[in-house]
């Protein structure tokens, strides 16, 4: 068994932010073999290194015997390298035959290039063979734009073929495509595989993983953890840890550097012995009932229901793509449900427009980073009370959260760009604050932090709730999440699997399988 | 061939008018208004050759355009030209300096994308208006005169008339080359999502490089006509910002990416402009017309008036055959 392509000590940084660090991999000849990890964990970025898209500061790319680092990304095409994108990337204008065409290598010169008709006939049939091979033949003079989304992986994965590259990279080749679908490609790519292609994918899917590949890798925090078969790789206690998220560390004062004295406990843990509001029945704030919702190529959510009762912290918790940012945005209406009911305080916000959402008092801190990066800290937290007229309570207000969040008035001047992302992070968290909204909804917000600066994080989400506001959670730290969470929800593949309590959720034995393959048998609680 | 047979009768059509219109209408004015007409006609559709295809919005073809009128008038009056059909052998020289500037300005502005290209060509054009304001070999201000034609008074305007459809004709056959040539899809394949077409194995700076060069040529064989047909070439006229922006309007009102968007464009705003100003000299009051077409097109066709008909037409065909067969694979796109 070889390396057909061989990554060695890539280390790649975007500003302060490390993406790959010493990353290794090896693909073998003839195999299809499967790259995992957590979200943010540099799988995209070592693609994008591998076929040139990035450029790497130090280690090596070597393919078939012969060093490519940093080469440009057409070279790494020509000899043999073919990627597909996680976000499809077509030609949407020319059609799909015309696609088709676009990767035909041909060794010619310019003037005949541009003289002789674009596909000769047997480039032609070729490529109308791919198309039947994927099953998108009929659609071979429609506009590229017009296909559905799942066509669309179909039709970049024949694009590829033309060249007839002998590694293909697919970066996540399941994502939003339906299960009938998703078995298609499986039976493409296997076949194509024993054809003799090899394959490197990129997937969430860890059925289609775990089903397809002969052997996995395992990336986390810009490393390769562990490879192996993937029966090896899911009983790796190490790899579900690396999903789960490992045990908390102590909080530390990592945020504020300038702080005169270190006062984690001032913040979090002080506030947290007020005697905690009575937890008899409460009302649900916030109820999805039957939410059927997508982005134009299918459902996403399918037959969501779930209530988040008031002044408490409800975590949902699923493996990547599993619909949970799709159901923030159902809820703060940033997308329109296709079916269903959300209602807020009882009354129906289905569709709403996300400022009238806001205006109800439903705030959300998005996954991304979200400041403005060339504004001040001040101003960008004076931004959160932007709809807010009268100056004297917007001012109050800021005291209020300059009180919180100390970093807040000590960074007052500088620009937000200039912070790391732990002290981003909580500055959104102000700013989201000073609308004094009823429900924060928080999407991934330890994702891309450090132990130390995550535990600060989650304090402050239990600050949040220790003052009457409800919290919703949608954490890929599944362990941290679920645990200061009096509920926990597990989305998996659009649906709802599990509800309970944090610790129920937390300890189910099914929740690894979840992550890792297997699915989930048994749930806690009917969840209709 | 049953779809080819009403675009053949067309095009056919179109080179019957096109070689038949002096014969018809004799009066001067008219013709002249044509001979610029037909220039711009070239210019716009050579245009679109590069930024049509590859979606990068070049505004600073007016280099290439004065370049080759420079070319033109600087080689009749060295070379002692008399003033008549011999000039119009120089046209060809004229694109060829077109087509050699455009090498290292396309080298330079080509490391840019979008916006930054855009404002880079500005940049090079103004570059270019300068130099020729400054330098001693362009006569500075008052430029340099071309031989007088020796053409007879009453068809004067038809020689350059000719000579200009003939480089139109070859324009578009390039034009149609390229659409449906690899190249050309690599081209549009940059348009839609460059960074993809690199990944395919485009090698996306050379095919760029070339479809600049390229339209850079039939722009100053024009160039070249045109202040032949004037009879002067001086720095406003040559570096004109106008006809950068022209080129663009133009183009963008017929639709670019088509063959025929850029035709038709040039063919009516061309033509309306110099009929108005004529019409109204001085007035300024067809600039008010001119404008308001424009709002019309935009706001009722926005993507020019030969795609925004297509998709119409396609619309209107798909609604009246959605019970009807799908069409054969590997129908022609």
């Amino acid at each position: 068994m070889s390396a057909l392509l061989e990554v060695d000590g890539v280390s790649k940084a975007f500003g302060g932010v490390k993406a790959l660090s010493s990353c290794g991999l090896e693909v073998h000849e003839g195999k299809i073999n499967g790259l995992i990890g957590p979200n943010g964990s540099g799988k995209t970025t070592l693609f994008n290194v591998i076929t040139g898209y990035e450029r790497v500061q130090e280690g090596r790319v070597v393919f078939a015997g012969r060093e490519i680092t940093n080469a440009r990304p057409d070279r790494v095409f020509g000899l043999g390298i073919g990627r597909t994108f996680q976000l499809t990337r077509l030609f949407s204008r020319l059609t799909v035959l015309e696609n088709m065409l676009v990767a035909t290598q041909r060794a010619e010169g310019w003037l005949r290039s541009v003289v002789r008709r674009a596909g000769s006939a047997s480039e032609r049939r070729r490529a109308m063979e791919l198309l039947e091979f994927v099953g998108i033949a009929r659609l071979a003079a429609e506009p590229a734009g017009t296909l559905s989304y799942g066509q669309r992986k179909l039709l970049e994965l024949a694009s590829l073929l033309v060249a007839d590259p002998s590694v293909l990279l697919l970066d996540e080749p399941a994502g939003g495509v339906n299960p009938t679908l998703i078995g298609v490609l499986a039976d493409r790519i296997a076949e194509l595989n024993r054809a003799g292609k090899t394959f490197l994918v990129v997937e969430h899917n860890m059925e289609f993983v775990m089903g397809l590949c002969h052997r996995v890798t395992v990336l986390d925090q810009g490393t390769a953890l562990v490879s192996g078969a993937p029966e090896e790789v899911r009983r790796n206690p190490a790899v579900l840890d690396a999903y789960l998220g490992g045990e908390d560390s102590e909080p530390a004062a990592v945020l504020d550097e300038r702080r005169p004295e270190p006062r984690p406990a001032a913040v979090g843990m002080g506030l947290r012995l007020r005697p905690r509001p009575a937890p008899a029945r409460r009302d649900d704030l916030l109820e999805l009932r039957g939410v059927y919702a997508g982005y134009g190529g299918g459902d996403i959510l399918k037959d969501v229901s779930i209530k988040v009762p008031a002044g408490e912290i409800t975590c949902v918790v699923g493996p990547n793509g599993a619909g949970k940012s799709t159901m923030l945005a159902a809820i703060s209406g940033l997308l329109r449900p296709r079916q269903g009911q959300v209602s807020f305080q009882g009354e129906l916000i289905t569709g709403l427009p996300p400022g009238d959402v806001l205006a109800l008092g439903i705030a959300l801190v998005p996954q991304a980073h979200s400041l403005f990066g060339e504004m001040t800290v001040r101003e960008n937290v004076e931004m959160g009370a932007f709809t807010v007229r009268d100056q004297a309570l917007v001012r109050r207000r800021l005291a209020a959260v300059e009180e919180l969040y100390p970093i807040v008035r000590e960074r007052a001047g500088e620009r937000a760009a200039s912070l790391s992302g732990g002290q981003q992070r909580l500055v959104e968290f102000a700013r989201c604050l000073m609308l004094e909204p009823k429900l924060i909804i928080l999407d991934e917000p330890s994702m891309g932090l450090d132990p130390q600066t995550r535990a600060v994080v989650f304090e402050m989400i239990e600050l949040m709730r220790d003052q009457g506001r409800t919290v919703l959670l949608v954490e890929q730290n599944a362990r941290a999440g679920l645990k200061l969470s009096s509920q926990g929800i597990v989305l998996e593949n659009g649906t709802v699997r599990l509800t309970g309590s944090g610790r129920e959720v937390l300890e189910h034995p099914e929740i690894g399988a979840l992550y890792l393959g297997g699915g989930v048998s048994v749930g806690l609680q009917a969840t209709s | 061939m049953r779809r080819r047979a009403p675009a053949l009768g067309a095009i056919g059509l179109a080179v019957a008018v096109l070689g038949l219109f002096p014969v018809v209408i004799t009066d001067p004015t008219a013709t002249s208004i044509a001979v610029f007409t037909v220039i711009f006609m070239v210019a716009t559709t050579s245009w679109n050759i590069f930024s049509g295809y590859s979606g990068y919005l070049a505004l600073g073809h007016a280099v290439f355009f004065g370049s080759g009128g420079y070319a033109v008038a600087l080689a009749a009056r060295d070379w002692h030209f008399k003033g008549g059909w011999d000039v119009f052998a120089l046209l060809p020289f004229g694109g060829l300096i077109a087509a050699l500037i455009a090498v290292p300005v396309g080298l330079v502005a080509l490391r840019t994308r979008r916006h930054t290209f855009v404002v880079v060509t500005i940049a090079i054009f103004f570059i270019f208006q300068l130099a020729a304001f400054n330098l001693g070999f362009t006569g500075g201000t008052s430029g340099i005169f071309l031989p007088i034609a020796s053409f007879s008074a009453a068809t004067y305007n038809n020689p350059f008339y000719y000579v200009g459809a003939v480089i139109l004709v070859l324009t578009v056959i390039m034009s149609w080359a390229v659409r449906r040539s690899r190249f050309g899809l690599q081209l549009l394949a940059i348009r839609d999502d460059e960074d993809r077409a690199l990944g395919l194995g485009v090698r996306t700076r050379r095919v760029k490089l070339i479809a600049f060069v390229l339209s850079a040529f039939p722009v100053g064989m024009v160039g070249g006509l045109d202040f032949y047909f004037v009879g002067q070439v001086y720095p406003q006229f040559a570096y004109n910002p106008l006809f950068d922006v022209s080129l663009a309007l133009m183009g963008f009102l017929g639709g670019i990416g088509t063959i025929a968007g850029p035709l038709l464009g040039a063919l009516v705003l061309e033509a309306l402009q110099q009929y108005f100003t004529q019409t109204f000299s001085g007035s300024g009051a067809y600039l008010i017309i001119y404008g308001a077409l424009f709002l019309a097109v935009i706001l009722l066709l926005p993507q020019g008036v030969i795609p925004g008909l297509a998709g119409l037409w396609r619309r209107w065909q798909t609604r009246d055959a959605r019970a009807a067969p799908a069409p054969a694979p590997g129908a022609l796109p």
